[in-house]
């Protein structure tokens, strides 16, 4: 399905800012999470990772964090190798979860700032980038609130901000529209890929809806049931901005559908090769 | 001009008449309990003191000096166990909490702990130690600290582990890992181990004295129950009830809003 395609808004083709290559990960050294996968991504590259519930998927983000040892592979983000600590010297790493995961107990602002502070962000630099992401987010009004005060949509704004007010070369986001009612989340798409070409980070988006990866990313991964491989790669030639309703997306969905409909399905987990290639 | 008319909602009541209902219950349930202490001084042949004896007893230990320094060797004392204890179970319950293997190692004590009656703790001390200010105090933290490591490890067990994982992908440090996610989290446990802790503290402290001590004011109880004087007993108990609940008021609500005021 890949074609020879220009290259998509925000990549600036100088190389491979991310590479993942033969990552294996196993819990309790038996159960396999992910299988020998392998991706890349260009600097300021919107990627997306797509796979069905339970894959493997949010294990691969952890171990991009530095959080989860791999068994085998290599983990490389601007020329660092990702294992645990990665030094002062390697590129921050901004995370959005699935839930917001904001303390309670400290206000929006306080929230962004103890992961700043955390960061080694010069203390007089901190107020600003605060209120900076903040108000890019459309969310300053609740600079002083406490998380708890907030819609499940502005706290994950919140999360969002947090995550890019470190301004980190990566974001690696896991799933984080998925707990969201329908029309909160189609906005919140919007807003990310507006803030995505603002900004310009690298972008690891991890989802199971295929619309919403084919909607944001450039390039999405298409994984198999755990043990997760990469099934295939699917350019998404549609120019920037993208309307969620583009029939385009519509068609590209239905090829996409028609190709995981026999791996995602309910028979045994598959590794791909009931689908023939790996991507 | 126009006024916003006031619409009563059936079965929604306000909070002014819920605190008024509060206070009624608390006079009532007051007077009932001084009515029937009155009746029991009534069947008793003396031996209960009546509320005006209870009440002049009560003054006269007000406006003596040396009521005042026994309440102050015992409050020194019950801070001293009640601190100790307080750090001890601290350390070991979130240590117990967040690590398997130290919990294999302590888990077995602790159960044992909490399962031992205190006074054993007070007379194997006593044995052990001699009849000392401080052997008293070392059963007390061993008699308290079971107590607040069970609460705590409580507490760090059902902390939410995903702020957990928040805190590792940002890489917040043990530090601020420890007072500002874990710490905030078991919060509420550890108000309610520190409450635990000082009233238990409170009590067993009155006890040693009582068996063992010549000072404090448990001992000064031990003396008026030898001295046949109950109306002593029971006002020097009130006073030391009153400086108690004045030091909760004082330290442990401030430190309530201060910590779990984002609960409100």
């Amino acid at each position: 399905m890949r074609a020879d395609l220009p290259m998509p808004t925000g990549q600036d083709g100088d190389g491979d800012y991310i590479r993942v290559s033969g990552l294996r990960v196993s819990y309790d050294g038996t159960t396999l999470a992910l299988a020998d996968l392998d991706l890349v991504a260009s600097k300021g590259d919107f990627v997306a990772v797509l796979g069905p519930s339970g894959c493997g998927k949010s294990t691969l983000l952890h171990a991009m964090s530095g959080v989860l040892q791999p068994q085998a592979g290599q983990i490389e983000i601007g020329g660092h190798a990702v294992r645990g600590s990665m030094g002062p010297d390697a590129p921050p790493i901004g995370y959005v979860f699935q839930d917001h995961r904001l303390l309670p107990w400290r206000t929006v602002a306080q929230n962004i700032s103890i992961v700043l502070q955390a960061a080694r962000v010069p203390r007089d630099e901190i107020d600003g980038r605060i209120d900076r992401y903040l108000k890019l987010l459309q969310i300053d009004r609740f600079r002083d609130a406490w998380p708890m005060r907030l819609s499940g949509g502005q706290r994950q704004r919140v999360s969002i901000a947090r995550a890019l007010a470190l301004q980190p070369a990566v974001v690696l986001m896991d799933e984080p529209f998925s707990t969201l009612d329908e029309v909160t989340a189609r906005l919140m798409r919007q807003q990310l890929a507006e803030l995505w070409r603002e900004c310009g980070q690298t972008i690891v988006f991890v989802t199971h809806s295929i619309r919403e990866a084919l909607f944001l990313a450039n390039r999405v991964y298409v994984l198999t049931k755990g043990p997760a491989r990469v099934l295939e790669v699917v350019d998404v030639p549609i120019e920037r901005p993208r309307r969620y309703e583009d029939p385009r997306l519509t068609e590209l969905e239905g090829q996409v559908v028609d190709r995981v409909m026999s791996v995602w399905g309910f028979g045994d987990p598959g590794d791909g090769s009931a689908a023939g290639e790996r991507g | 001009m126009t006024t916003t008319p006031t619409i009563a909602i059936e079965g929604v009541r306000s909070p002014t008449r819920e605190r008024t209902r509060r206070i009624q219950a608390f006079v009532v349930a007051s007077i009932l309990a001084l009515g029937v202490w009155q009746v029991a001084t009534l069947i008793s042949d003396g031996w209960v003191p009546s509320l005006a004896r209870i009440g002049a007893a009560f003054v006269e230990d007000l406006t003596t000096a040396e009521v005042w320094a026994e309440i102050w060797v015992t409050f020194r004392r019950i801070l001293v166990t009640f601190s100790a204890a307080t750090v001890i179970g601290v350390v070991l319950g979130v240590a117990i909490g967040l690590s398997r293997r130290i919990a294999a190692f302590f888990r077995p004590v602790i159960v044992i702990g909490l399962a031992i009656p205190d006074p054993v703790y007070i007379i194997v001390a006593i044995l052990v130690l001699g009849t000392e200010e401080s052997s008293g105090l070392i059963a007390l933290v061993i008699a308290l600290v079971p107590f607040v490591v069970n609460i705590v490890v409580s507490g760090v067990r059902a902390r939410d582990q995903g702020l957990d994982e928040m805190s590792s992908v940002y890489r917040l440090g043990r530090g601020r890992y420890l007072l500002d996610v874990l710490g905030r989290q078991v919060a509420p446990a550890l108000l309610a181990a520190t409450r635990t802790s000082f009233a238990f503290a409170w009590k067993l402290i009155v006890l040693v004295e009582a068996l063992t001590q010549p000072r404090g004011i448990g001992a000064q109880i031990y003396y008026s129950f030898r001295l046949l004087r109950p109306d002593h007993m029971i006002s020097l108990a009130l006073l030391f009830i009153i400086v108690l609940r004045a030091t909760g008021a004082i330290v442990f609500a401030p430190l309530e809003r201060r910590l779990l005021g984002w609960m409100r």
